[in-house]
């Protein structure tokens, strides 16, 4: 049953306690698990999801906030296609650390993978960071911007759904090496954004 | 013939068409390929139920038989299970799993490559469900599959996703404990797994980039590090079965780093010292020591310093995170604990460059520790010091005996030498101390067979060299050296102390060697000097004067014998006469000496056969106990009270005769021509066995130069003594461009200084001291005065060179003209 045409591999990062883990499961599984506690190291979930009609498989690696795992966590950038960037609406300093994440991003990710920016927690009430500040941020670092809630399950099937078809849209035309089921995922996989000429069709 | 033809196509129609339609029902079918029917056959109709074995069979047999088939089987398995998990019948994908696995097994290598491809595809499936169960059995499939030995590399396969996955899982934190051990487990296993595939072939994915040891080492660590008490891991095969995660993670890394060439440990070490760094590990360290000991045992034996190389490297690093520069210097100080522990077990395989780069990346460590802590004062740093001395001492201890020569060599080298008169900046005094350490520690761990190699001449020099200058202390810690190295027979430890009652002390005493004999009449001269100089020193405390009381001593058990009782006699003599004579010395210095060289001549009857002697310092001994006890061991720090009869140089009759040592010597059938010829300290260069002149002994001594001046049997001559006269080079500098240079930019101001002061202890002297004194100082004056008309008449003796004119009788002409002559007779005036 390995019928989907594109594997993308997609990392998210932020500080502890933003909501990396409950946005994953609320896409993947779909709750939202009260008390989540911190995840250690890496965290691993998959979900398929079509696009025009093709099926594409997300491969969601979910880190570590902590900062004692960062070394084994930015192991984890150098083959994502996307990065995702979670801060707390709710919490100023998460958001103050971006600039740091920014800069580890810059060093250990691949240069041109896709970066968004997400704030969470739109649910709480306590909003520390406008909108227009995350959004100015994200302009100026050429990140996609959105505000979820993984409480609410606001946003979030948006948020993967955006980053899905904004890869197809990349591998379609930037040639990003096309899953090809008959080879077996072990095949090639670690080819990264425009480093391969291999065609689509 | 023709209606039969028709009713058999008829019936073969009809059989082919309810074939076609059974097979769309999904049951059984005849037409579907025989591999296919013989997979499906294998699963039980109940998904509870096993594997149908006799039907595994079949299907081994087929695939056997069939290798060509064996890919699409694989596929075709692959395809029934991926379905079978979307459903979540696990229990048919159990029995896809254990069917593959089997066939995998059974299977020729040669036919495998294709089945892999499906076999990994199916593994990879498996473990990106979020079942625990499936995850497991996976992990369990791969090592099964790792530990295949495939004939043909397969270049295009790659193991990033596994490497990834199974470090996921090595971090699991599944709510369950017993569950997320087995997690846990599996990852470890699979990493096992990874690793034993692909390191041993070059033409796999390289398991040693960064983008895996950054995923894989870390990952062991954090289960090697959740262990409860890791110190009892040692014992590898316990009791099979379940091994807990921390056991499995352990052996995993000695596997890795046991592995690992040349080129790839440095790949193991950095995501090793970045993890430490992350998860604050150093403080407290016995982690970190236990990690690196494995580290250190299960690498191969000749790689093993480059482990110290890079531990030491890190010594340095931003720890972490924090900025504090206390903490920072803590976690420098656990390194360094950490360095300590294992870099004994590197000594035993290090050879060659990388022994004294070990050791000179250590120093130059202690030397940047020395600058940060003269800025700031800190205690931390001292630990931190502490810790790199002690690995110095451990790295050097399992060394062999003639590289830790070297090695002492190497350090005293390095030792700064601080001049005379130029105090030297807070700085150097400290490293000095703090080499002098570190040399006294590798000093222990050698041990002395033979004193010509524990000193070899250029070790020798250069320790006496760093012996006469410095604080105090430092001083005192070069003794201690000394002592370490001299004492082969553990007396030592009593002899710190000076005392006259040595049949007490249990001292051993051996015969001397022929060699040992050798190198101190080779090297004694400079060694006995160098401790007559040490005991001139105004600023001596107690402590050094019975440090070298220690070093004498023993000197006289390892080296007494008759040929070098003179030797000896006659240095405690010149001891006991600057104690009389030298103004620089206090009155507690005064007695100190007298007490000391009191105590070493009782040393000398009991180290060799010499009764009479023995009676005659007894005498002295018995007599000082009467009338001046301050003149006999105990040394005190003080001797305030000292009424001004009772000083030393107002008890001559109490002093050791020169005499009457004499006598007793020769009474005892020994030869005492050295003995009574003049003594060579703080004397000038006539005595001396080699041109050791009075300007090098007047700088070493310093500004204590008029012990010289004082001694009896000096010979003065009025170029020298004239305190005006700027020698050039007057700091006593080995010859050397920058001497030279120094010499020829005039005397440095501290220089000046020196020699103003000389210049007033001399005129003091002149104006206080008594007359008859300054009588016997003069005397030789005369002397030399004839010397001259000597040499002067042998010059005209002389055939003169027929340039220079017939028959100039000696007066001024030949002495402007002939100046070769004059350089024959005083070398050393036409040295600089």
């Amino acid at each position: 049953m390995e019928d989907y045409k594109f594997l993308f591999k997609v990392v998210l990062v932020g500080n502890a306690g933003v909501g990396k883990t409950c946005l994953v499961r609320r896409f993947t599984q779909g709750l939202f698990p009260p008390g989540q506690g911190a995840t250690i190291g890496v965290d691993f979930m998959i979900k398929t999801v079509e696009v025009d009609g093709e099926k594409v498989k997300l491969q969601i690696w979910d880190t570590a906030g902590q900062e004692r795992f960062r070394s084994i966590t930015q192991s984890y950038y150098r083959s994502a296609h996307a990065l995702i960037l979670v801060y707390d609406i709710s919490c100023q300093p998460t958001f103050d650390c971006l600039p740091d994440w920014l800069r580890e991003i810059e060093e250990y990710a691949n240069n041109k993978v896709l970066r968004i920016l997400v704030g969470n927690k739109t649910d709480r009430e306590d909003r520390e960071i406008p909108r227009h500040i995350g959004e100015d941020f994200a302009q100026r670092h050429g990140m996609y911007f959105l505000e979820t809630s993984a409480k609410e399950a606001e946003n979030v099937e948006r948020l993967f759904m955006e980053i899905a078809v904004e890869l197809m849209e990349q591998a379609k035309c930037k040639e990003l090496p096309k899953y090809d089921g008959s080879l077996g995922p072990i095949n090639g996989k670690t080819t990264s954004v425009g480093d391969s000429s291999c065609c689509l069709r | 013939m023709s209606p039969m033809r028709k009713i058999i196509h008829r019936a073969c129609f009809v059989v082919s068409r309810t074939v076609y339609m059974t097979c769309c029902c999904g049951c059984c079918s005849a037409l579907r390929p025989h591999y296919k029917r013989l997979v499906d056959n294998i699963f039980p109709a109940n998904p509870q139920d096993e594997l149908v074995k006799s039907n595994m069979e079949k299907l081994t047999y087929y695939s056997l038989t069939s290798p060509e088939k064996l890919d699409r089987i694989g596929e075709y398995l692959f395809q029934k299970a991926s379905r079978d998990i979307y459903r979540r019948r696990h229990g048919f994908v159990i029995i896809a799993m254990e069917a593959m696995d089997q066939l995998l097994v059974a299977c020729h290598s040669q036919t495998l490559n294709l089945f892999v491809e499906s076999f990994l595809k199916m593994v990879q499936k498996l473990l990106e469900s979020t079942d625990p169960q499936l995850q497991i059995l996976a992990t369990q499939s791969f090592v099964r599959f790792a530990n295949i030995e495939e004939d043909t590399p397969s270049y295009h396969r790659r193991y990033d996703f596994f490497v990834s996955k199974f470090s996921a899982m090595c971090h699991s934190n599944h709510a369950d404990t017993v569950t997320r051990d087995k997690i846990r487990l599996a990852g470890i296993q699979g990493l096992q797994g990874v690793i034993r595939k692909t390191v041993s072939d070059d033409l796999v994915e390289n398991i040693w980039e960064a983008q895996h040891m950054d995923k894989i080492v870390p990952s062991l660590l954090y289960n090697m590090q959740t262990a409860e008490k890791y110190e009892t891991v040692s014992c590898m095969e316990g009791g099979g079965g379940a091994e807990p995660p921390a056991r499995l993670a352990e052996a995993c890394l000695r596997e890795l780093v046991g592995r690992a060439s040349f080129g790839h440990i440095r790949s193991v070490l950095r995501p090793v010292l970045t993890h430490f760094d992350r998860h604050e590990l150093w403080i407290p360290n016995d982690f970190a020591v236990h990690t690196f000991m494995i580290i250190m045992f299960s690498i191969q034996a000749q790689y093993s310093y480059s482990v110290v190389e890079a531990l030491m490297q890190h010594l340095d690093a931003a720890g972490g995170h924090s900025a504090d520069p206390r903490a920072r210097t803590r976690v420098r100080a656990a390194r360094a604990t950490v360095l300590s522990n294992i870099v004994a077990i590197a000594a035993g395989d290090s050879v060659g460059p990388s022994v004294l780069e070990i050791i000179n990346n250590l120093l130059t460590n202690l030397r940047s520790s020395v600058a940060r802590d003269s800025e700031q004062k800190e205690t931390d740093e001292k630990l931190y010091q502490e810790a790199l001395i002690n690995a110095l001492k451990e790295f050097a201890d399992h060394l062999p005996d003639f590289q830790k020569i070297d090695i002492m060599m190497f350090i005293v080298n390095k030792v700064p030498s601080i001049q005379r008169g130029n105090k030297g900046t807070k700085a150097d005094a400290m490293l000095q101390s703090i080499l002098l350490k570190s040399l006294l520690k590798v000093g222990t761990t050698y041990r002395t067979v033979e004193l010509s190699k524990a000193f070899p001449a250029a070790f020798l020099e250069a320790l006496l060299r760093a012996g006469g200058a410095g604080e105090a202390h430092a001083r005192a810690l070069l003794q201690r050296i000394l002592h370490t190295l001299l004492d082969r027979r553990d007396n030592a430890p009593r002899l710190l102390r000076a005392s006259v009652e040595y049949a007490e002390l249990g001292l051993t005493v051996e015969k001397c060697s022929r060699q040992d004999l050798i190198f101190i009449s080779k090297h004694g001269y400079a060694l006995f000097s160098s401790l007559y100089e040490g005991l001139q020193l105004e600023s001596n405390t107690m402590e050094n004067v019975e440090a070298i009381y220690t070093t004498l001593a023993l000197i006289c058990i390892e080296l007494g014998s008759e040929e070098t009782v003179c030797d000896i006699l006659q240095l405690i003599l010149a001891i006991q006469q600057s104690g009389l004579t030298n103004p620089v010395l206090s009155v507690a210095q005064q007695c100190q000496l007298q007490a000391i060289s009191i105590s070493l001549a009782a040393l000398i009857p009991h180290v060799m056969m010499l009764p009479r002697l023995g009676e005659y310092i007894h005498k002295i001994i018995a007599a000082r106990r009467e009338e001046a006890p301050h003149l006999l061991p105990p040394l005190r720090e003080d001797y305030d009270d000292l009424h001004p009869s009772k000083m030393p140089s107002k008890l001559p009759y109490l002093m050791m005769d020169l005499m009457a040592l004499c006598e007793l010597l020769k009474a005892a059938g020994i030869e005492v021509g050295r003995l009574s010829a003049s003594s060579p300290y703080a004397a000038g260069s006539a005595a001396a066995p080699h041109r050791h002149s009075w300007v090098e002994a007047g700088a070493a001594a310093g500004r204590d130069s008029l012990a010289e001046l004082a001694a009896p049997t000096t010979e003065l001559d009025s170029a020298n003594s004239s305190p005006g006269l700027q020698r050039a080079g007057g700091a006593g500098e080995a010859v050397s461009l920058e001497a030279l240079r120094r010499a020829a930019g005039g005397p440095s101001p501290a220089e000046r200084r020196d020699a103003e002061r000389r210049r007033a202890t001399l005129n003091n002297a002149f104006r206080t001291a008594p007359f008859d004194q300054l009588l016997h100082i003069t005397q030789p004056k005369y002397e030399i005065k004839d010397k001259l008309e000597e040499i002067f008449n042998s010059i005209t003796e002389e055939p003169l060179l027929p340039a220079s004119g017939s028959c100039s009788p000696a007066g001024q002409k030949s002495y402007q003209q002939n100046v070769p002559p004059y350089t024959k007779y005083f070398p050393e005036l036409f040295l600089y």
